[in-house]
């Protein structure tokens, strides 16, 4: 992208607007992301080059961790915080900025696994001399009890990988109640050697296992639900207080072994995470930059209001990590309940919404481009497809009519879920949606507790927004996640949020798992993803960037491509250390 | 007192009192801004039909998206379509809000001011009345009402209830909350009133006691209810706000002052023009029922005013 001045260019934009002001149709086409606005991290992608070893690093955040329980953790930032401070998995990314950081490299096991009989069996050796927290040592057994700790439905809401691809039998409920899982599925012959046997060839294991599903908890330490309060640590930090919603306090752990792990780093000597304050206070603070704020980061992306801020100042702009976090937004409808399990009432709904008004809810092209169908421009080669060619501002004469031919010409009510911070995110839909007879009421709830509502089929509401990232780079891990109809749950259903369940989808979704030519399953997801668009389970609304404001003393900030833009914990730290 | 004192004493308390009222001009000035922003509230529909636009209609042409929805111009967008500007991101007419605004603000006010004055004047008047037992039940339910954390159980009260008008149910829960205030004052006047010669002189004639409430002890009481009632609103708009600040009062898009305050704070930096309005809507509503009240009480009340 050519980056310019922002003054110059928001002069620019008004000058063009007011010389076509007549024209009162969308300005949407003058204003897109694409004319190089976007505003993205200066210099290399790093920001503070290299951190030296040893001070605190602070953490600013306005929630508790929704989960750290490896089993269970599959939300961004705490995926991220969780595997590169707190525990190791056999495989990993690599902590390093843009396309270097999608490789996988080996983290607890000694190699990028080797497969066998067709990618159905996939075998990993473990490295010598890994340790907990305690000293005692890693062992294969312990990774294979928190894989099947996944299949525990006691223990909901976590990648379900394993669950979808190991050769487990059928009703498998985990291992809380004595049941392991038998060498059909896993195997263990030893205490370095863990044998994964799939039901079908997977030739991505390899990455795969770079899901916390796949980290070691030992079963001395399983406190079942309560794990998330303090998930014994494999990895270079240990928790040495919790106080939910308040502030978490990381030390060393110093029984991890440097030699032993090529990624993480660990610069800092402790990381305090302060989990009591609010978005915009985080922006002020960090913008201030006073104190110990000089040596924090933000957790939480850089609220929009203060966007004009940060980009009109140049020092605090070249203080911002800021890369696309590869997510799709979306409005999601609940397709098991009327009025939003009509398909015709539901496609009325793409024509409706205003993106461009949930764009400027979100920061504005500086930080969000417009979402025109599931998959992210990175899982379709780079350039965005357009899948009904509406225009951003949506299309209020087709949705009307969409909307009658549906049997709603009289529109309807329903409600929408959000956290409390995205109340206007909700208001840019809501307004757009009163225009053509659709009343929505905002249920506005506290961050921690969205995902339990949307995913609670007592407490879902007809609609909601949320994102989907994918776990890693292929469309395996975006389409088959949010729309395959079996993997939905009653309650902490995460992946298939919009209860989307069309046996011929999910016979497409098979037939495409079992391609081994990659190119063709490509071919196939984007035709897939045509066709999901078609039956609209959810508006897509955009792809947005991960704004995220760091001090002047932080060191080794970039964003991690793969855990959606989010801060590399990996490799971050201060420049000096007083 | 003066000579103009002398030319009045023939006059009724009522016209001594607008006599008096009219002489402060602080009064005259809360009163003039009350029934301006009254007026404003009855004939929002029509003056947003003049300005053109309402208050839920969103205006993507007067924010600027490159700056996070700034609004474009100056003085958070003040221009010959939106007179007082629109609000960041979304667009909407801040005039248009600040009407519609007040009708809520008002509404919700006034109503509890009622229902506060009609229960309060109910349970203070009898309690004070009939004494004994009646009045022990009622005062310590009083104290009870009043040493009740308020404000913990209206947010608890608000987020848990859905599905109802939060208008109602605003002015049903603060109102719950207020009328032990106004009973108490009621209660101890009354106590005072039924020992007068032409109280007693009543009962002795055998008048029923309802009719000597009603005939005798009310029309004594008149003057301390309206100064209460006018001294309550303000507290109660601030109320109103504070909770809708706080996430719990009318739900987005219906407009509110608190609504827009809390959405302004965000911006009180890049857009100063959308803090300000709300909260001077709001200063001066509270400040005129205030400045209003203090004159009634003087007015209306022989001991504080003539000392």
């Amino acid at each position: 992208m050519t980056r310019r001045t922002c003054a110059a260019l928001a002069a620019a934009i008004a000058a063009t607007l007011t010389l076509t002001l007549g024209a009162c149709s969308s300005t949407g086409s003058g204003t897109s992301a694409d004319n190089g606005k976007g505003i993205t991290t200066e210099g290399d992608g790093i920001v503070g080059g290299t951190p030296v070893k040893g001070g605190t690093l602070n953490i600013l955040s306005n929630q508790d961790f929704s989960q750290l329980d490896p089993t269970r953790n599959w939300v961004e930032p705490e995926m991220d915080f969780g595997l590169r401070l707190l525990y190791r998995t056999l495989t990993t990314f690599k902590a390093a900025p843009g396309a270097g950081g999608l490789q996988i490299v080996p983290d607890l096991a000694t190699d990028l696994g080797e497969p066998s009989d067709n990618d159905k069996t996939w075998t990993f050796h473990l490295k010598d001399g890994l340790k907990y927290e305690d000293g005692s040592p890693i062992v294969s057994d312990d990774i294979k009890y928190n894989v099947e700790r996944s299949f525990s439905p006691d223990l909901p809401g976590g990648p379900d990988y394993a669950k979808q691809y190991l050769n487990a039998p059928a009703g498998y409920a985990g291992p809380l109640k004595g049941q392991r899982l038998g060498p059909d599925a896993i195997e263990v012959p030893d205490s370095k050697t863990i044998i994964f046997h799939l039901k079908r060839s997977v030739a991505e294991f390899g990455f795969t296992v770079t899901l916390p599903t796949f980290a070691p908890v030992p079963i001395a330490k399983e406190t079942g639900a309560n794990y998330s309060n303090h998930p014994f640590s494999s990895g270079p930090y240990k928790i040495q207080s919790y106080d939910r919603g308040k502030s978490m306090v990381l030390v060393r752990n110093t029984f991890w072994d440097q030699s032993t792990d090529p990624v993480r780093k660990a610069y800092p000597d402790k990381i305090v995470v302060d989990q009591s304050l609010g978005s915009a206070g985080i922006a002020d603070r960090l913008i201030a930059n006073q104190g110990d704020d000089q040596s924090a980061v933000s957790y939480v992306d850089l609220t929009p209001p203060r966007v004009p801020d940060v980009i009109t100042n140049p020092d605090v702009k070249s203080r911002l990590v800021s890369e696309n976090s590869g997510c799709t937004t979306m409005l999601d409808m609940n397709t098991s309940k009327p009025p939003f399990d009509n398909a015709k009432l539901r496609l009325a709904m793409q024509y409706a919404v205003d993106k461009e008004a949930f764009q400027s809810a979100v920061g504005g092209p500086a930080l969000a481009d417009i979402a025109t169908t599931f998959l992210p421009p990175a899982l379709t080669g780079g350039t965005a497809v357009d899948h009904f060619k509406i225009p951003a501002a949506g299309d209020q004469a087709k949705a009307k009519q969409l909307l009658s031919d549906a049997g709603y010409a009289g529109g309807f009510s329903t409600d929408i879920t959000v956290s409390t911070g995205a109340k206007q995110q909700a208001e840019a839909i809501q307004a757009a949606l009163k225009n053509v007879g659709i009343n929505v009421t905002i249920d506005a709830v506290d961050a921690s507790s969205v995902n339990s509502v949307i995913g609670d089929k007592n407490k879902q509401t007809g609609l909601s927004i949320s994102g989907w990232c994918p776990d890693y780079p292929s469309a395996a891990t975006f389409l088959p996640m949010i729309f395959d109809g079996r993997t939905i749950t009653d309650t902490g259903n995460q992946g298939d949020v919009t209860r989307f369940n069309d046996p011929a989808v999910n016979t497409e979704l098979d037939r495409i798992a079992g391609l081994s030519d990659l190119t063709a399953a490509n071919a196939a997801y984007l035709a897939l993803d045509g066709k999901i668009m078609d039956d609209s389970p959810a508006v897509p609304l955009t792809w947005q960037k991960k704004p995220l404001l760091v001090g002047s003393n932080i060191a080794g900030a970039f964003a991690n491509p793969v855990w959606s833009g989010q801060l590399d914990f990996g490799a971050i730290g201060l420049k000096s250390v007083k | 007192m003066t000579p103009v004192a002398e030319a009045q004493r023939a006059a009724s308390p009522w016209r001594l009192a607008w006599e008096r009222l009219r002489r402060r001009r602080a009064a005259l000035v809360g009163a003039g801004i009350i029934a301006f922003f009254v007026l404003a509230a009855i004939f929002a529909p029509v003056l947003t039909a003049i300005s053109g636009t309402g208050p839920d209609t969103t205006d993507k042409r007067a924010i600027d998206p490159y700056l996070g929805g700034l609004p474009r111009g100056s003085a958070g967008g003040m221009s010959p379509q939106h007179w007082l500007g629109v609000e960041p991101m979304l667009g909407r007419d801040i005039f248009a809000r600040l009407l519609y605004g007040a009708r809520i603000s008002l509404t919700v006010a006034f109503s509890a001011a009622v229902m506060i004055t009609v229960i309060g004047v109910l349970l203070g008047i009898t309690s004070g009345y009939f004494g004994g037992r009646i009045d022990t039940v009622i005062s310590r339910f009083m104290d009870v009402m009043m040493s009740f954390p308020s404000l913990i159980f209206m947010m608890a009260l608000l987020s848990v209830v859905k599905n109802v008008d939060r208008v109602m149910l605003l002015i049903v829960v603060m109102s719950l909350f207020t009328w032990p205030y106004i009973a108490r004052v009621i209660r101890g006047q009354t106590m005072s009133l039924k020992h007068r010669e032409y109280v007693e002189a009543a009962r002795a004639s055998g008048t029923s006691s309802a009719r000597i409430l009603l005939t005798e002890i009310l029309p004594n009481l008149t003057g301390t209810i309206i100064v209460y009632l006018t001294l309550a609103i303000p507290g109660l708009i601030g109320a109103e706000a504070g909770l809708t600040y706080l996430g719990v009062g009318v739900r987005p898009p219906t407009p509110s002052w608190g609504q827009m305050i809390a959405d302004s704070s965000l911006y009180y930096k890049v857009d100063p023009m959308f803090f300000v309005l709300p909260c001077s809507c709001l200063f001066l509503m509270v400040l005129a029922f205030t400045l209003l009240g203090d004159a009634l009480r003087d007015a209306l009340d022989p001991k504080g005013s003539r000392g």
